[in-house]
């Protein structure tokens, strides 16, 4: 568990890092931080949660591609939730270069498109639990 | 002796792989019409090809990420969705090529018309995409597309003039009748086809799906160093015969049957056979290639688990994608744009977007957060920084020269 | 959106405006039909050595009159601009005909494995090329 306050530049080694779970299985990229004051000093700001998802993504990016990805994305959501998919911060077990988790994707926020694939397209095919030869 | 078996089988289906319709259209059109005064572009792009690939597969083996993965935290998320949506446009207009390709080789077989037998290729494509492991799926059509070694041996069958031949190559000259601009274009195309992006990311990921790991590395390199080469030979021979048995004549290619045509005069049914069989097997392969990459390139920069190497349910929006591909693919097919016109058109763009594949490898080659002390050394760098800048300038004059010669009709 | 405007607007047909265009779509033209022409006499040659299989020399053969006919299509659709493009077009014409006429007739005789008649109808088909070959050449 990472130490409360630590350091570092959030710009160059916590975003757009990947995220690997508790299983070492891919669970989404690191698209935006979200950010709360501190208590003592609002001036300080602490990591409080890991955003990802093509919402956050939109919302980072900014300009006429993040409006591409946020009408794409809006297009493709089935639930009516309006904010991003959430990964609170303490889930994070190491930072390198990529993020790992202590729990596994299943209980993320964000793996509810990819619940929504497995379940509406690649389920129906055969052989879709086949294990890899 | 089982890991020599494992090299020798890298290195064939190297070979076997390297050729896709791509090389086929633009080898046999250049060769028909320049002779062998564009060789030295397929030795440029080989060349290219072979220091980036190396550079992708040592990547992949050393960090466990392909280079796609690693082009967002590199150039930052703009970037990187920029570069993702142009990689993804023209690999999915090689994948309808591709597709375009296997019917054509079917079509030349039976004579019945391509676009009945285009839905099945998509639907065999996928089917096999779906059900067969990586490594078989590679294995199998690189070693079939090693049949195209026919159009190697056809050169001796056909008894060139081997010093007009060598003339030609080492003293390159704009035949009579052809212009520059147009000389420059086909220079472009070819350059394209050799150094394909869909290429790079199919190297790269496959290394990622084959476990490489540090010790992988002599196979990379083997693959690479002598796999790669001997490929662009085969390109280099399908040029040759085209030379030889074609310009001569004026015939100015724009179906698969011209290029099929040298090994036939040469070798009678058997060669033609293995020429028909080489083809189908190597724009087949492609099209596995290049639907997976459409898969790897959409599911690597998002951070979806991606692969075949875990079981379809736990990668579901990655063959989602690759799934709509292929579809996509084999619709554009569909609406009955000539095959072969649409593989000029993916190879000239794939020449334009070059830079944008090629920078993100030579960047994180250089990285040591991911390589170690396997990054690039200070030469690896120096050639792969003067290719940049002549892919960049490629890239500049790919679009001019495409209008000027009304795309080199 | 651009660039697919100007690569559909140079190939259009319609009346011309000087005889020199006409002149270069015209050795154009005869450039293009010569090629196939060569195409159908290698397959042909081909064919008559046994070195192909019918139906691939049947699709050469159908690809060959198709690509002939329609550039020789293409080519009467755009007005001659001039008397001396009327000439020059008559010209072509009387090497344009029997081009095509004689591909249709191989693209039939290939569908039916004819191989004998084959060899008898491509006959005329090298004397062809060559006069297709200098008349772009003289207009290039």
């Amino acid at each position: 568990m990472q130490a409360a306050g630590r350091v570092l530049d959030a710009g160059l080694k916590l975003l757009d890092r990947q995220l690997i779970d508790s299983q070492g299985m891919l669970a989404g990229k690191v698209d935006d931080l979200e950010l709360t004051p501190s208590e003592d000093d609002p001036k300080v700001l602490y990591v409080t949660a890991i955003l990802a998802g093509p919402g956050a993504l939109a919302g980072r990016l900014g300009g006429r591609l993040g409006h591409l990805l946020e009408r794409v994305s809006n297009r493709l959501r089935d639930t009516a939730e309006d904010r991003p998919a959430r990964v609170p911060f303490g889930v994070v077990k190491r930072i390198g270069s990529a993020v790992d988790l202590w729990v596994a994707k299943e209980h993320l926020e964000t793996d509810r498109v990819e619940q929504w694939a497995r379940q509406t397209i690649i389920a129906k095919l055969p052989g879709a639990g086949d294990a890899p030869q | 002796m089982k890991n020599l078996v494992q090299v020798a089988l890298g290195v064939l289906t190297a070979i076997g792989g390297f050729v896709d319709i791509g090389d086929i259209v633009a080898s046999t059109a250049t060769g028909a019409r320049f002779g062998l005064a564009l060789a030295w572009v397929l030795v440029v792009g080989t060349t290219g090809i072979m220091i980036f690939a190396e550079m992708a597969g040592r990547v992949a083996a050393i960090s466990g990420r392909p280079v796609f993965d690693l082009v967002r935290e590199r150039l930052g998320a703009g970037m990187g969705l920029a570069n993702l949506l142009a990689s993804f446009f023209i690999t999915l207009l090689t994948l309808a090529a591709e597709i375009g390709g296997v019917a054509l080789a079917i079509e030349l077989a039976t004579s019945v018309n391509y676009l009945l037998w285009v839905p099945l290729v998509g639907i065999v494509v996928w089917v096999v995409v779906w059900r067969l492991p990586f490594e078989t799926m590679d294995n199998t059509f690189g070693l079939i597309g090693l049949a195209l070694v026919v159009f190697l041996f056809a050169i001796w069958r056909l008894h060139p003039d081997w010093a007009g031949l060598a003339h030609s190559a080492l003293h390159p000259t704009v035949p009579q009748g052809e212009g520059h601009p147009t000389y420059w274009y086909f220079a472009i195309a070819l350059l394209g086809s050799a150094m394909s992006p869909y290429e790079v990311f199919f190297f790269s990921s496959g290394a990622v799906e084959q476990r490489w790991t540090r010790r992988d590395l002599i196979i990379n390199r083997t693959n690479v160093l002598i796999g790669f080469p001997l490929g662009g030979l085969l390109a280099l021979a399908l040029m040759c015969t085209a030379a030889i048995v074609l310009q001569p004549q004026g015939v100015d290619p724009s179906h698969l049957s011209q290029a099929a045509l040298p090994v036939s005069l040469a070798f009678g049914k058997l060669g033609l056979a293995l020429a028909l069989i080489g083809i189908f097997a190597c724009t087949f392969g492609a099209a596995l290639e290049t639907c997976l990459s459409c898969g790897y390139t959409v599911a690597q920069y998002f951070g979806w688990q991606w692969g075949k190497f875990v079981k379809p349910a736990q990668a579901p929006r990655f063959h989602v994608v690759v799934l709509l591909s292929i579809l996509a693919g084999t619709l554009l097919v569909l609406t009955t744009i000539d095959p072969i016109q649409l593989t000029e058109y993916s190879i000239v763009l794939a020449a334009a977007a070059l830079p944008l594949t090629y920078l993100p490898v030579l960047l994180v080659a250089n990285d040591r957060d991911y390589m170690g002390d396997k990054v690039n050394s200070g030469a690896s760098n120096l050639l792969a920084t003067v290719y940049l800048l002549l892919l960049l300038v490629v890239s500049v004059a790919t679009i001019p020269l495409l209008v000027v010669t009304k795309a080199g009709g | 959106m651009t660039l697919l405007l100007l690569l559909v607007v140079s190939g259009c047909t319609g009346p011309v405006r000087s005889s020199g265009v006409y002149e270069s779509k015209a050795a154009n033209t005869a450039r293009k039909t010569a090629s196939a022409v060569a195409t159908a006499e290698l397959a042909v040659q081909a064919a008559t050595h046994d070195r192909t299989f019918g139906r691939t020399a049947a699709q050469t053969l159908a690809e060959t009159a198709r690509d002939a006919g329609d550039v020789q299509g293409i080519f009467d659709s755009i007005q001659p601009p001039d008397r001396r493009s009327d000439q020059l077009r008559s010209q072509l014409d009387d090497l344009l005909q029997p081009a095509v006429s004689t591909l249709e007739d191989l693209r039939t005789a290939a569908r039916r494995g004819d191989v004998e008649s084959m060899a008898r109808i491509a006959a005329p088909l090298e004397k062809l090329a060559g006069e297709l070959q200098d008349f772009d050449e003289a207009h290039r």
